[in-house]
């Protein structure tokens, strides 16, 4: 048992040093921005389905400690149950979460539903257990034109290793099976839903780089390219994800947004280095900063494209060029 | 092929490199030993352009290496410490992409990474993710980067540590041809077995400052013993407890 209690205490610090997890939630944009505005409706059901399913994901303690060093070490089967049971309170953010659900249901919740909820977030935790998918099913993306084309490749497997890939897919799925089964979207409603799933991406825009490691970043450093063109190649994976998820709805409004998301994105991605984890949702600079790149996102998306998306096309280039000499400059 | 004269580099309060001073001539071999901490991976990084000098000067392929940092990048191969791939290349994607940005043409690309893949016994793990590899594909692929664009300086960061003996007599073999062929090589590593039967060249660093500078055949005694003596000598210490009963 106090090797149990010596592992425990050992998260305990890791977790303390290491708010990524928290960050991963707290400053995803689509996250942010889902939460604000769906404050006034169906709060606690938002919690329960948004963050408690998705927090297993993107934040279990117990994957701090390296899979291979957990199986050397002596517990007993049951002590490793019982790890797996303590290690998510480690995490601040599993109180936070509890607490909150137990002040918002406040009576008006069944002992049934509260069993379904611990079961959704028991489940959380064992999918969270089921080691990542392997590279290779990302292996046929596309060639392109130049001698970015393995770059741009890369980025591409990069972008669709992430969860927030999947869940604008799923937003621009939902749009185009609404469409497909011949209802029409009210048009009030095209515009934000091209903003929604552009913002399911906006966040990996700010950490561009965090899936590159400290082997990727280096390799930039030593290939005879300019900033501008390694930035370059971050922005047309960025794009060729972005662009087709928003077809169903509004594209060349969806075109704007992500090029304004590109463009507020290069500036953290290059100044601050934010490793990310694959299969895992991303985490941006913060949160006023992601409800800033929202703001604008909105506003281009939202506006005349025949004004909008020539300025966007202006900033985003603009960024591109100043990043892209920060980015050489190491 | 190499010159560097007076090279500081100062980190904060911290002294890393200390006025380096030596020049490589062009095919030489030159192996840069130090325990860990003493400034080589540092002094690398100012060779390669990566990190400009506090002070002094470098001076590689006869260009300024903080002033024209481009253009040196395109004349010289390089092993990184931490091998820069990326994970989500597979092991030949890595070398088109060198040979892109290098703007090496197709056919003589795909020629050359065939026969690097071949030379290098990386043939059957061509279309394997870097994320997948052993740490010696690793390191070959990170090797065959460097060679891919034949460049006329490698600079190599530890290339034998971690790898297997057959791996390194392949590489070691490689590295005597580049340097027969007129190819300067730069080099780290702890493995002085190995340096000592290639280097043509032996430079010693401690706590940033040079301590020995010589060709490889004016070496007084055995690399190993000049090591110990000059650099740093293994610290002795009684493990008592070690094979007694278990408390």
């Amino acid at each position: 048992m106090a090797g149990l209690g010596a592992i425990l205490g050992a998260l305990w610090r890791a977790q303390r040093r290491d708010q990524k997890s928290f960050e991963s939630i707290a400053s995803n944009n689509f996250f942010i921005i889902t939460a604000f505005f769906l404050r006034q409706a169906g709060t606690f059901i938002y919690l329960i389905l948004g963050l408690v399913v998705l927090f297993p994901l993107s934040t279990d303690p117990l994957r701090k400690i390296p899979r291979s060093r957990l199986a050397l070490w002596p517990l007993e089967d049951g002590q490793r149950r019982l790890l797996r049971l303590l290690s998510p309170w480690v995490n601040p953010v599993t109180w936070l979460i509890a607490g909150l659900a137990i002040w918002m249901a406040r009576g008006a919740v069944s002992a049934g539903l509260w069993a379904v909820i611990a079961g959704v977030i028991a489940v959380g935790f064992v999918v969270s257990e089921i080691p990542a998918p392997a590279h290779g099913m990302l292996r046929r993306v596309p060639h392109f034109p130049g001698m970015l084309n393995h770059l741009i490749r890369k980025n591409l497997r990069e972008m669709l290793a992430t969860l927030d890939f999947y869940c604008a897919l799923l937003l621009s799925g939902a749009a185009l099976l609404f469409r497909l089964f011949g209802r029409s979207l009210p048009a009030e409603a095209v515009a934000p839903l091209t903003i929604l799933v552009v913002l399911a991406l906006s966040s990996f825009a700010q950490c561009l780089f965090g899936l590159d490691g400290d082997g990727g970043l280096g390799r930039y450093l030593l290939l005879p390219l300019s900033g501008w063109q390694i930035l370059a190649a971050k922005d047309a994976a960025f794009l060729l994800v972005a662009v087709p998820l928003t077809l169903p709805l509004a594209p060349l409004s969806g075109l704007s947004a992500s090029l304004v998301a590109l463009a507020l994105g290069h500036g953290p991605s290059v100044t601050e280095y934010r490793a990310q984890t694959r299969w895992r949702f991303s985490s941006g600079a913060s949160v006023i900063y992601g409800f800033a790149q929202a703001a604008l996102m909105a506003m281009a998306a939202i506006n005349d494209q025949r004004v909008a998306l020539p300025l966007a096309l202006v900033v985003c280039a603009a960024s591109l060029f100043y990043y892209g000499r920060r980015f050489a400059e190491g | 092929m190499i010159s560097c004269r007076k090279l500081t580099r100062r980190f904060g309060d911290v002294t890393a490199v200390n006025g380096l001073s030596f020049e490589v001539a062009e095919g030489a071999i030159c192996a840069f030993l130090g325990p860990n901490g003493a400034g080589k991976s540092t002094t690398v990084k100012m060779l390669t352009g990566l990190l400009a000098p506090t002070s002094g000067e470098v001076e590689v392929c006869g260009l300024n290496a903080s002033a024209n940092r481009l253009e040196l990048k395109r004349r010289i191969g390089v092993l990184p410490e931490d091998l820069g791939l990326f994970d989500d290349l597979t092991v030949e994607e890595h070398l088109l992409l060198t040979g892109a940005v290098y703007e090496i043409s197709k056919s003589a690309t795909q020629a050359r990474a065939k026969q690097l893949l071949h030379a290098l016994s990386l043939e059957h793990g061509r279309h394997t993710f870097a994320a997948s590899c052993s740490h010696g594909m690793r390191k070959k692929t990170s090797f065959a980067m460097a060679l891919l664009p034949n460049p006329r300086v490698l600079f190599l960061d530890e290339p034998f540590e971690a790898i297997d003996p057959v791996t390194s007599k392949i590489m070691r073999d490689l590295l005597i041809t580049c340097s027969q062929r007129g190819i300067t090589v730069f080099l780290t590593s702890h493995i002085l077995s190995v340096v000592e039967h290639i280097a043509t060249q032996i430079v010693m660093i401690r706590k940033g400052s040079i301590v020995w500078d010589s060709p490889a055949g004016e070496l007084p005694q055995s690399l190993e013993q000049h090591y110990f003596d000059l650099v740093e000598a293994p610290a002795v210490e009684e493990l008592e407890w070690l094979g007694s009963a278990r408390s």
